[in-house]
């Protein structure tokens, strides 16, 4: 399969499972008068996660643009998941570069998984960029620092069962071949 | 020019950064007026669609619920009915109301409900402003700014409608305030403080009225929605002594997280009232 292809059908599938599925999550024995913020986590980021190595930022950045506003659209919040993909596609290549021993152009073809990259690093480059993506997403949609607490409780409550998800994903689509080589299907 | 060149070759990144987060920024802008969400919002076709297909999976899932509140809400239409036994003055859809001393007239009219059911295809509850999305449109007369309830009290106004879907803001949002009145006539507002989608805030109630817990807190007339639909009960109250004021929290009596029908209320006379009014006001 192209690396394109694969690509577009992954795209498809994360964000069938964030629209159709994800955001029906609304977690309800938390969500009492005085009790824990709501709140959705996003998965749809990890389509961004996993672009190969070696894709120039422009198009790392164009498409993170066409993936926010596609969930945008599903979820009628013109502009703010597509700024907040649009801010995590432009820092992917740093937070990749601080990671990787080597040069990420000698990583050709290759796409950023747990096992050219080791558990530790891989979470860490997830974490990283998932924080910063739903601090950037619940600022912008709360747009107000009254109740700092509350913004603080719910950037992290998201981003930690974000990244559950993305790591459940992970595994998931990741097939053990033999003697331990493993290959992602999508 | 060379120099130019040189320059925008070497930041192409930044600057298209900073170029689609300008974008990103327009549009979240422009939609925060409410008014120029048409392309961005899942009143859209193929959006409304694709939601259409999930929800029928969905909906047989959920017949079970849907029954009972079926038969809650005839119910609570033949207590209704009951109470107005005996006086000629009812009509298919349309809200007449006598009036104790009689003058010149004996009847008054002064709305003309026309209440048209809808699926829900599409809710949230999670966000700072929630929105859902109806399986009618315009070709089945929906139209921006009607009311919409369910059959336990409030949900929210059509802001958006196409062909075959319609989006509604729900009151779960920062936007939306509705118009409250206590059982006792007390006239304030209802607002939603983005928090959990089982608490709405009364605000500005004055401190000598008493309010018990249980207390149930109705829409009124002043606004778009017909008067008399319960939006919540109260739980709590709250006192602002610097004011003299008192905060009601309140349970609203829809469950939002399982919305299935609606009603979508068009006020015939609406338009005939607004004319007026802004006539009145100078504008």
């Amino acid at each position: 399969m192209g690396t394109l292809i694969k690509n577009i059908i992954r795209f498809c599938v994360i964000l069938l499972i964030q629209v159709l599925i994800l955001n029906k999550v609304t977690l309800q024995w938390w969500a009492q008068p005085t009790g824990f913020p709501v709140f959705i986590p996003f998965l749809y980021p990890l389509f961004l996660l996993l672009l190969p190595f070696e894709t120039p930022v422009a198009i790392v950045l164009l498409a993170g643009f066409l993936c926010g506003v596609t969930v945008d659209s599903f979820m009628n919040t013109a502009g703010m998941h597509a700024f907040a993909m649009v801010l995590i596609a432009y820092f992917r290549i740093n937070v990749l570069n601080a990671l990787m021993p080597k040069n990420l152009s000698e990583y050709t073809g290759q796409t950023p998984s747990v096992k050219n990259m080791g558990w530790l690093p891989f979470v860490i480059y997830v974490s990283f960029l998932i924080v910063m993506h739903h601090a950037a997403f619940f600022i912008i949609e709360l747009w107000s620092m009254q109740n700092i607490g509350y913004l603080m409780l719910k950037i992290f409550a998201s981003a930690i069962t974000s990244i559950l998800l993305i790591l459940a994903y992970v595994l998931l689509f990741t097939r053990q071949a033999g003697s331990g080589k493993s290959q992602r299907i999508i | 020019m060379r120099n130019f060149i040189l320059f925008i070759r070497r930041f192409f990144n930044l600057i298209l950064f900073l170029l689609l987060e300008v974008v990103c920024i327009v549009l979240i802008a422009r939609t925060n007026t409410l008014q120029g969400n048409n392309i961005m919002s899942s009143a859209n076709l193929l959006l409304g669609t694709m939601y259409q297909q999930r929800n029928d999976v969905a909906y047989y899932f959920a017949l079970k619920r849907m029954n009972d509140s079926l038969v809650s809400e005839n119910e609570k239409l033949r207590f209704e009915l009951s109470k107005h036994d005996g006086v000629e003055v009812l009509q298919d859809s349309s809200a007449t109301y006598a009036i104790p001393n009689p003058d010149s007239t004996a009847k008054v009219k002064y709305a003309d409900y026309h209440y048209r059911y809808a699926k829900v295809i599409n809710n949230t509850v999670g966000s700072v402003n929630n929105f859902i999305t109806l399986n009618r449109g315009e070709d089945d007369g929906i139209k921006k700014d009607m009311a919409v309830i369910s059959a336990n009290g409030v949900v929210g106004r059509v802001i958006n409608t196409s062909a075959h879907f319609a989006t509604a803001i729900s009151v779960l949002s920062k936007k939306q305030q509705v118009s409250a009145r206590l059982k006792d006539g007390t006239v304030s507002y209802v607002s939603w403080d983005g928090q959990s989608p089982d608490k709405l805030l009364m605000k500005d109630v004055p401190n000598q009225i008493k309010v018990h817990k249980g207390d149930t807190v109705f829409t009124t007339e002043y606004s778009f929605f017909p008067g008399g639909v319960s939006i919540g009960i109260v739980y709590k109250t709250a006192l602002i002594k610097s004011k003299n004021l008192q905060i009601l929290y309140l349970k609203p009596t829809t469950n939002f997280r399982r919305l299935q029908y609606v009603y979508v209320v068009e006020n015939k006379l609406s338009a005939e009232r607004l004319k007026l009014e802004q006539a009145a006001t100078g504008n």
